[in-house]
C-alpha cells in the first residue's frame, strides 16, 4: 500500500470513530483530485461541487457502515465520486429508449464530431502508473474513445451510441471486448 | 444457476458496472447482488483500481471554501468556528476527553460503555444535585467545622470551611480517608482558607469508594505521613450522594 493510500485509509478508520477532524483532513488531502473527477463528468463546476458534497456529508454519516478496512482508498472514493455523479445525471437526463430504426427500418446515423475524450498523452503522462496507459493504447482508437468517454462522462451505452452515431451493438461489444482486453494487458501483478 | 455465480459473467458485469456503461435496472439489480456476494465486490473492487489511473490523470481542481465549510455545517451541524459547540458542559467534557481517539473502536466502545452509565444517569437520578462524595467534617468540640465535596467521576475536591482551626507556621491540614474497619489511609495536604479546591490524582470514585469517613490532622508542610501524627481537627462520614443499589 502506497504511503498516500495508507494515510487516506488510516483517516477513513478515524471517520469511523466520529473523528471530525479526519474528515477535515481527509477532505484537505483529497478533494481536489476528486472534484477534477466529478468536474470532468458533470461539465459544471456547481454542480460538482455538489458532488463533492454529497459525498463527504455520506461518507461521515455512514462511516460505520462501510468496510472496515480499504486496501485502495482513493479508488474507492473516487467510485463513490463517480456513482454519485452517475447518478445525478441519469436523474436528470431520464434514459429513454434510442430509436436506432424508424418505421422503414431505416438506421439512423448520428453526425456526431470525432470528439476526442481526455487526451491519451495525458495518461501516459502519469508517471505513477503508465501500464494502464500503455493498454489503453493498445486499443483501436475508436473502442478506447468509448472507454475514455464511459469513464469520464459517465455515458451508457445508449449515450455513447448516441453520441459517437455507432449501433448501439457495436458499442456495447467494443467496451465488452476493450475492457477484456485492458484487464489481459494489465495482468494480475496489477492489483497486487 | 443463477448468473452471479458465473465468474467470467460477474467480472463483465462489474467492469462496465465500474466504468458506467451498465445502466438504468440493470445498475440497480447488480448493486443489490453486490451487497450479498463478495467475490461479485471483490471484483468491482478490482476494477475500480484497474481504471483509476484514468481519474489520476486528471489536473487536480482546487474546490471553492465555501464547499467545505456546507460539508461540515451538515455533517457536524456546525461551522467550522465553532466546532466543539456541544449541548451542554457534560457532552462537552466527555468530547474533550474523547477527543485523542483511542486506537480501535473497540477501545471507544469499552470507554463509552463504562462511562456512559456512570455519566449520563445523572439527568435521571433522583437527586437533584449530580452525583458526588459530600463529608460535612466536625471539629474536636463537636461543632460543624468542614463540608468536603467532589463529583463522583471529578478529580477536583472542594473544601469550605465553616470553623477555622489554628494551623501553625511550617504545619498544613492533612486529608485522610477512614474505611469501615477504621483504617486511615493517607489522601494529601488540604488547602486552608474559606472556600478551597484541590487536585485529586484519581476520581473521587476511586479515591473515596471505601470511604466511611474523611479526617484531618494537622502535619508538617512536605511530609508524607502513614498515620495521622496527631488528633484529627476535623472528623465527619463520608456521604455517597446517590441512590445506591438495594441489597
Amino acid at each position: 500500500m502506497s504511503e498516500d493510500s495508507a494515510q487516506i485509509g488510516a483517516l477513513l478508520s478515524r471517520i469511523a470513530l466520529k473523528d471530525q477532524k479526519a474528515l477535515t483532513a481527509l477532505y484537505g488531502a483529497t478533494s481536489s483530485r476528486l472534484l477534477a473527477v466529478a468536474d470532468r463528468m458533470m461539465r459544471d463546476r456547481a454542480a460538482a461541487e455538489d458532488v463533492l458534497q454529497e459525498v463527504f456529508v455520506n461518507l461521515w454519516n455512514r462511516a460505520g457502515q462501510y468496510p472496515a478496512v480499504q486496501s485502495q482508498p482513493m479508488a474507492w472514493l473516487t467510485a463513490m465520486v463517480r456513482n454519485r455523479a452517475i447518478d445525478v445525471l441519469r436523474r436528470k437526463r431520464p434514459e429513454v429508449p434510442l430509436q436506432w430504426q424508424d418505421a422503414d427500418g431505416e438506421e439512423h446515423q448520428h453526425d456526431v464530431a470525432d470528439e476526442s475524450a481526455t487526451p491519451l498523452e495525458q495518461l501516459l503522462a502519469v508517471e505513477s502508473d503508465q501500464r494502464l496507459g500503455e493498454c489503453m493504447q493498445r486499443l483501436d482508437a475508436a473502442p478506447r474513445q468509448v472507454v475514455m468517454l464511459a469513464y469520464y462522462e459517465g455515458l451508457t451505452h445508449v449515450d455513447l451510441a448516441e453520441r459517437l452515431g455507432h449501433p448501439l451493438g457495436t458499442i456495447k461489444a467494443w467496451v465488452r471486448r476493450s475492457l477484456l482486453r485492458l484487464k489481459d494487458c494489465m495482468g494480475g501483478a496489477q492489483l497486487a | 444457476m443463477k448468473w452471479y455465480h458465473h465468474p467470467e459473467t460477474v467480472d463483465q458485469l462489474a467492469a462496465a458496472y465500474v466504468l458506467g456503461t451498465l445502466a438504468g435496472p440493470a445498475r440497480r439489480r447488480f448493486e443489490a447482488v453486490l451487497l450479498k456476494h463478495p467475490m461479485a465486490r471483490e471484483n468491482v473492487a478490482e476494477w475500480q483500481q484497474r481504471l483509476q489511473p484514468l481519474a489520476e490523470s486528471l489536473p487536480p481542481v482546487r474546490p471553492s471554501p465555501q464547499v467545505l465549510q456546507r460539508i461540515e455545517q451538515r455533517a457536524f451541524g456546525t461551522s467550522a468556528a465553532t466546532p466543539a459547540a456541544a449541548p451542554s458542559a457534560l457532552m462537552g467534557w466527555l468530547q474533550r476527553l474523547l477527543s485523542p481517539v483511542p486506537a480501535g473502536a473497540l477501545a471507544l466502545g469499552l470507554l463509552m460503555g463504562m462511562l456512559v452509565p456512570t455519566l449520563l444517569p445523572v439527568a435521571q437520578d433522583d437527586t437533584q444535585l449530580p452525583q458526588s462524595y459530600v463529608g460535612v467534617l466536625a471539629t474536636a468540640d463537636g461543632k460543624t467545622g468542614l463540608i468536603i465535596s467532589s463529583l463522583r467521576q471529578g478529580k477536583v475536591l472542594d473544601l469550605k470551611r465553616v470553623r477555622p482551626v489554628a494551623v501553625p507556621e511550617g504545619s498544613t491540614l492533612y486529608l485522610w480517608t477512614i474505611d469501615a474497619a477504621g483504617v486511615a489511609k493517607p489522601v494529601g495536604p488540604a488547602p486552608t482558607g474559606d472556600f478551597a479546591s484541590v487536585a485529586l490524582p484519581k476520581t473521587s470514585e476511586e479515591m473515596f469508594s471505601t470511604a466511611a469517613e474523611l479526617a484531618l490532622s494537622i502535619e508538617p508542610v512536605g511530609s508524607q505521613p502513614a498515620a495521622p501524627s496527631g488528633a484529627y481537627v476535623y472528623r465527619g462520614l463520608c456521604g455517597k450522594l446517590w441512590r445506591l443499589p438495594k441489597k
